[in-house]
Order: structure tokens, then C-alpha cells, then sequence
């Protein structure tokens, strides 16, 4: 077990420094990924800050909605959604995962 | 003599903050607005222990920065009230979000007690909070409660009562950021306790020096008064820049961070995760309604359900106090005989009419209105389906949450205007209240399936319905190209399903209704007496002569049909039956049925709505909404009548 943790902690460290940005919209249902940067006005970066998506927290992408809708997340223990436009801006370095994750 | 408290509740959005609130106070409660503010704002009354509590409820909100009014409105009555205590509302399934609004109230030096709610929820998600070592902690006490029960409300008050009587003393965790921008902090803070020794009387000098270099503008503002100000506001400016280069992030998500940072470090030490977590019936529901696909067909069945309950059940119980009244108004007019017919009619029809119409015609929809309305609100479906509306809204310069009081608005445009304040912004709510405003509602139902739908088919009245909403669709994007601003973005929480509770649905229906008739009663009454006496003084015919060319020339409606199109503004349904007492219906031409209820359909809602936008908007943009509703509807009135004789010859 502990082994099995490492190993996953170890892979993911390789995914986060190798893994190129994308954006939140561009992540496949299911997939995670770490945030490395929102962009856009003072205001929308300070809002998502506030929502709890800052620099090096890690998010999944539960959802996505039909005909450009909005895509539904989880981060720090909650499920946001935001609409296409803004999760546009946010920049996620993808994690790669157990396969069964 | 009993001593008096003052407790404000605080917290994030759904976490059964209103609930600890209903609890707290039953029935005993006032909802009203903010001075100068368009925030609601709860407040309620107990006794406990000897002692008199008065409970304010602060809106839910996720920070105490400047994004909203409803985050300066709760943190100026913290900081500058200073109400005895502070309950920190929290989830206890959400922790570490919640933490960081926690943080932020211990930022401000505010006397905290936290609630920590829903821990029966948290439990099923397997997740079990080690309160004591959280008390120890963040310095404050940590009762568990589960607010829908009642559960642990009892501890609460007591623990309130003792920290507020110094029996129990509160030693609050100091929040320290990491070296860098603590260094940053403490520097700032320095200066702003030798430059504006006043303004830290209100506020804690640390506080103001971080939200200097949030570069918070409320707190940027309030420093130009001081001698000194400008000066600390440029220095700060400078250390805020510095702060950037170190970090390369903008200043405000710094200090976010190093927040979240401490919030996640605290909710780890305190969280036992006993059963890994897997998908519950919650999630499936979650899953289901938010589908791609068949999200959109639940979408529809739900809200043909609710306006099937509120249309069905309403007009039963419509029916069932008009019968009631017909009898009251004969017994008052034979009590009144001694008085000129004048003065009666004023009586009877004035006042005595207004009352019954608003209880008889806009009560009974109300009000299973309202009560279906907590119930999805408390469920959690309407964050589903403002999901679902999302990328729709978007092409009115909306967002998904818009959806929301437009289904209200196909009830009644006063609580949909009402409702427009789930918007985050001044702009949002503007715009969305004046589409609203173009939904017809329930009362203009009636016009259109009572006059066009009975007499010249349903496929007619559908076709107006589905004309209004392309007018919805259009006038939408024009306002929303018009008005100046940016529009903003859907961020939203989806908070799980939860089973509603009967006693929060009867008490937000209860509420909502009292908030219903305070506004619209008065209103219905003196629009009531206004045309009942215009009418007996005759004044009525002048408007009517003057209107004739209006009616007559431009509308292609008979002469007759302008005084319901006036009486109309008190209720729309109204505007029909004064209709078929002037002249029968079967007299009128399919087309100018059409264009009646066209015109009955668009132009302003009614009386009560303006009262309502008035509220919320102040009177220029009230009227600059009524006055477009009317003139929309009188262009298009006589366009439609034009247009459609075109293909319909006038029998």
C-alpha cells in the first residue's frame, strides 16, 4: 500500500513537471489536473481565488455540459460550475492517474 | 431586566445558514432590506436564559472582499456594528472552504462561535471532525449541530450566552501568513497604525493593511478621508506590486492562497475520512439531472409540474374565495347603505376591490407558488437546472442562474423581479428583471388562453407564446448591448441533494408571502381606489376619448376595449372580465383578440410589479421599464394588427 502511494505520488510529480498547460475546457470528463493560472480581469481571477481555485490546487472535471454549457468541477471538497467562458481561462497542468481513478 | 445580545449569522451559501436562523427564531422574524441596499436582510428576536437575542442573518456569501454587495454589506455590519457575537456558520462536509471564510472573520477580529452544521450529512459521506482540536485550533468554540433537526441548537445558544458574558473566553487564533508576505503585511500594518490611528478604531489595523494590498477598492475609498491616506495608499501600492513580482500572481490570489493554504493545512489536522467515499444515491441524482441529454427532458417535466400544481391548485382555491368574498362585498355594500352612492362605490369597489383582488386572485397562486419554489430551492435542483441554462442564457448576455427568476417570472412577476438578486451584479439584475418583466405571467395566462385560446384556438395562443419568447430572446440581446458593462460569468456552487424539510419550505412560504403582500397590497388598493374614482368622476371618459385614436385608429380595437387595457395595470385578468362586461366577446375579430392579448401580454406587468422594480431598481429605472414595456406593446399591438390583416380578413 504505502508502496502503491509512492509510486502514484512519484508519477504524478513526473506528469506535473513534464504535462503541458491546457485549458479547464479542454480536460476530459473525469480527468484532474493542477492550476497553474486563471486568466482575465482583476475581478474573475479574484472571485476564483475566493471559490477556492488558486495557483497549485488540484481539480477534476466531473462534467461537462451539452451545446457549449458550462463544466462541472471538484475542487477542495466541492463541486462548482463554471460557465465555457470562464473555465476557458483557467490553466491546468494535467495529472495522470491510476487507470481505475 | 433581561440584558440584551446581539448575534449576526455568517457563513458560505448553502450551509443551512437560514436554516440555523429559522431554528434560532420560528416565525419570529422580519425580512427586509439593508438601508440603502438591495441585500436582504433577516432578523429575528429570542429569549434565552434571561436574556433578549436579536439574530441577524448575513447573506451567504464565500468571501469578505468586494466582489458583491453583499460581502461589503457583511463585513461592514461586523466591523463597524460589531454585533456581541458572531456564529460562524460552516459545512461540515465542505471544511476547508469553509475555513477560509472562517479565517477571514478572525482576520477582522470578530468575537466568533462556530456552528458546524450538517454534520449528520458529513458523517454519511464518511467524513467525521475532530471538533475539540478544531476549537483548540482556531481559539473559538466548535458546536456540532444539524440544523434541520434542531440538533445541538440548544448548546449553541448556550455556549453564545457564555462567551458573551465573559464567562467563557475566547482566545482566537492569530492568522499568520507564510515569511514572504507576512513580512509584507506586517510592514503595511505598521504604517497604517501610525497614519490612520482613527480608521483603525473601526477597522483591525492588519485587516485594512491586507486588504490594501488586495488592493480592495471599498477600503481604498474609505482612506481618502484620512490625512495620510493618499500616502499610505500609494506605499501600499508599492509593496502590492512587490508582492506581484515575487509571486507572479496577482496580488489578491496571493493572499488567497496563503488563506486556502492555512484552511487546508487546519482542515487536514482536524478531518477523519472513516469510509472511502462512494457514489451515493446524491451523486446518481446529480449525475442524472445535469446529463447531457436527458438533463434537458427532466428539466421540462419538472417545470410542466410546477405550473400544472401552481395553475391547477390556484385556481381551485381562486374559485374557492371568490365565492367566499361575493358574499362579504354585498353584506358591506347593505352596511354602507346609509352612505352617497359615491363614497360607497369608492368604498366597495376602491378599496374593498383591491383587497379581495389580491387575495382572491393573487394569493392563491402564490402561494403553491411558493411553496414549490423552496421545495426545488431547498432540494438543490435549481443550481441543475441554471446548469443546464447555462450556454442558453449566455446568448442574452445572462448567465444559467437568470434561468431561475424567468421561471418565476411565467408565476408572477413580483417575486421574479424579487428574484433577479440571485444576479451577482447591479447590471445582472437590471437586465434580467426587465426580461422578466416581458414573461407573462400567470394573470396574463388567463388573458391569453381565456380570449385567444378559447375563441380563436389554442395553436393562436401558442404562437404568442412562442412570439414571446423570441421578443424575449431579441430585447434581451439589445439590452444587453446597450447597457454599460461587463457581463459576467457563471461560477456557481452545486450543492448536493439534500430532502427538503417541511418546517424551512412552510417557513420561507410563510416569509415570502408576507414580503408579497407588503409590497403589493398597498399598491393594488390605492391603484384600486385611483380608477374607481377616475371612473365616478367621469375623468375616465376623457382618457378614454383622448385614447380612442390609440385604440381605435392604430390598435384596430373597439373604443370600449381601453378602459380593461387601463384597469389592466392593476391586474391583468381583470383587464378580461371589465372586457366581456363592455362588450361581448364573440363581437371581437379573431385578429383584434390577438392583438388584445398581445398588447395585454407585453405591456407593464402590473401595478405591483412597478412596486416591486421600484424597490429594487429606485424609480428612474422602474419607469424607464415601464415606459419600453409600453411603448413595445402598443408598436408591435399595431404592427401585429396591420401584419395579420394581411392574411386574416376582418369578419
Amino acid at each position: 500500500m504505502m508502496f502503491r502511494n509512492r509510486k502514484n505520488a512519484q508519477r504524478q510529480n513526473t506528469a506535473r513537471n513534464e504535462g503541458e498547460l491546457h485549458a479547464l475546457t479542454d480536460m476530459a470528463e473525469g480527468e484532474k489536473g493542477v492550476i497553474v493560472k486563471a486568466l482575465g480581469g482583476f475581478g474573475l481571477v479574484r472571485r476564483l481565488a475566493d471559490m477556492g481555485l488558486t495557483p497549485g490546487v488540484e481539480v477534476k472535471l466531473l462534467r461537462k455540459g451539452s451545446f457549449g454549457g458550462p463544466v462541472e468541477i471538484e475542487v477542495r471538497g466541492v463541486t462548482l460550475a463554471l460557465g465555457r467562458g470562464v473555465a476557458s481561462r483557467v490553466l491546468v497542468k494535467p495529472v495522470k492517474d491510476e487507470p481505475h481513478d | 431586566m433581561t440584558k440584551q445580545l446581539r448575534v449576526a449569522l455568517a457563513g458560505n451559501a448553502n450551509v443551512g445558514k437560514s436554516a440555523i436562523f429559522n431554528q434560532l427564531t420560528g416565525l419570529n422574524q422580519v425580512v427586509g432590506n439593508w438601508p440603502g441596499k438591495t441585500v436582504e436582510r433577516a432578523e429575528g428576536t429570542l429569549h434565552f436564559k434571561g436574556y433578549t437575542i436579536r439574530v441577524i442573518d448575513l447573506p451567504g456569501i464565500y468571501s469578505l472582499s468586494t466582489f458583491s454587495i453583499e460581502e461589503i454589506v457583511s463585513r461592514d455590519y461586523i466591523a463597524v456594528e460589531k454585533p456581541d457575537i458572531i456564529v460562524n456558520v460552516v459545512d461540515a462536509s465542505a471544511l476547508e472552504r469553509n475555513l477560509y471564510f472562517t479565517l477571514q472573520l478572525l482576520e477582522l477580529e470578530a468575537p466568533i462561535v462556530m456552528a458546524l452544521n450538517q454534520v449528520d450529512f458529513a458523517a454519511k459521506k464518511g467524513i467525521r471532525i475532530n471538533t475539540e482540536k478544531l476549537s483548540e485550533i482556531l481559539g473559538i468554540p466548535v458546536v456540532p449541530t444539524v440544523a434541520i433537526t434542531g440538533s445541538g441548537i440548544n448548546e449553541l445558544l448556550t455556549t453564545v450566552i457564555e462567551v458573551a458574558s465573559g464567562e467563557r473566553k475566547l482566545k482566537p487564533l492569530k492568522v499568520r501568513f507564510g515569511a514572504e508576505v507576512e513580512k509584507i503585511v506586517q510592514e503595511l500594518q505598521r504604517i497604517v497604525e501610525r497614519t490612520l490611528p482613527q480608521l483603525c478604531e473601526v477597522y483591525p489595523a492588519r485587516w485594512i493593511a491586507t486588504k490594501l494590498l488586495e488592493r480592495d477598492s471599498d477600503v481604498a475609498g474609505k482612506l481618502k478621508n484620512y490625512e495620510g491616506g493618499a500616502e499610505v495608499l500609494e506605499y501600499a501600492e508599492k509593496l502590492a506590486a512587490e508582492l506581484e513580482k515575487l509571486h507572479g500572481e496577482p496580488s489578491p490570489v496571493i493572499l488567497a492562497s496563503e488563506r486556502y493554504s492555512i484552511a487546508s493545512k487546519m482542515a487536514k489536522e482536524v478531518t477523519v475520512v472513516e469510509a472511502p467515499p462512494r457514489i451515493s444515491l446524491e451523486q446518481k441524482l446529480d449525475a442524472i439531472t445535469t446529463h447531457k441529454i436527458l438533463g434537458y427532458p427532466i428539466l421540462v417535466g419538472v417545470v410542466l409540474v410546477m405550473f400544472s400544481l401552481i395553475f391547477i391548485g390556484g385556481s381551485l382555491f381562486s374559485g374557492f374565495l371568490e365565492s367566499l368574498f361575493s358574499g362579504t362585498t354585498l353584506y358591506i355594500e347593505g352596511v354602507l347603505a346609509f352612505l352617497p352612492q359615491a363614497a360607497r362605490s369608492l368604498i366597495t369597489n376602491g378599496v374593498f376591490g383591491g383587497v379581495v383582488a389580491g387575495v382572491t386572485i393573487a394569493l392563491p397562486y402564490i402561494v403553491p407558488f411558493y411553496i414549490i419554489l423552496a421545495l426545488l430551492e431547498d432540494s438543490g435542483y435549481l443550481p441543475r437546472a441554471a446548469f443546464l441554462m447555462d450556454n442558453l442564457m449566455h446568448k442574452i448576455g445572462l448567465h444559467g442562474k437568470a434561468f431561475i427568476p424567468l421561471v418565476l417570472g411565467y408565476g408572477c412577476s413580483v417575486p421574479a423581479c424579487i428574484g433577479c438578486r440571485i444576479m451577482e451584479t447591479q447590471r445582472e439584475r437590471l437586465l434580467a428583471a426587465f426580461v422578466v418583466t416581458l414573461v407573462p405571467c400567470a394573470a396574463r395566462t388567463v388573458v391569453i388562453l381565456g380570449l385567444v385560446g378559447r375563441f380563436v384556438g389554442l395553436h393562436a395562443a401558442l404562437a404568442l407564446y412562442v412570439f414571446d419568447l423570441i421578443l424575449i430572446f431579441i430585447l434581451g440581446r439589445i439590452a444587453f448591448k446597450v447597457l454599460p458593462g461587463e457581463p459576467v460569468g457563471l461560477i456557481m456552487e452545486m450543492p448536493p441533494y439534500k430532502r427538503p424539510s417541511l418546517k424551512s419550505v412552510l417557513t420561507k412560504t410563510w416569509s415570502r408571502t408576507k414580503d408579497f403582500v407588503y409590497i403589493a397590497f398597498p399598491i393594488i388598493v390605492a391603484g384600486s381606489l385611483t380608477i374607481t374614482a377616475l371612473n365616478l368622476t367621469g375623468f375616465i371618459n376623457y382618457i378614454t376619448a383622448g385614447a380612442k385614436p390609440l385604440i381605435s385608429g392604430w390598435l384596430g380595437l373597439p373604443v370600449e376595449a381601453g378602459i380593461p387595457l387601463i384597469f389592466g395595470v392593476l391586474r391583468k385578468e381583470l383587464a378580461l372580465i371589465l372586457l366581456s362586461q363592455l362588450i361581448p366577446l364573440e363581437s371581437l375579430s379573431a385578429i383584434q383578440m390577438i392583438v388584445f392579448a398581445l398588447v395585454i401580454m407585453i405591456y407593464i406587468p402590473c401595478i405591483a410589479t412597478i412596486a416591486a422594480l421600484i424597490r429594487e431598481f429606485g424609480w428612474r429605472k422602474a419607469l424607464a421599464i415601464t415606459f419600453t414595456d409600453i411603448t413595445l406593446a402598443l408598436l408591435l399591438g399595431g404592427i401585429a394588427y396591420r401584419f395579420l390583416l394581411l392574411f386574416m380578413p376582418l369578419s
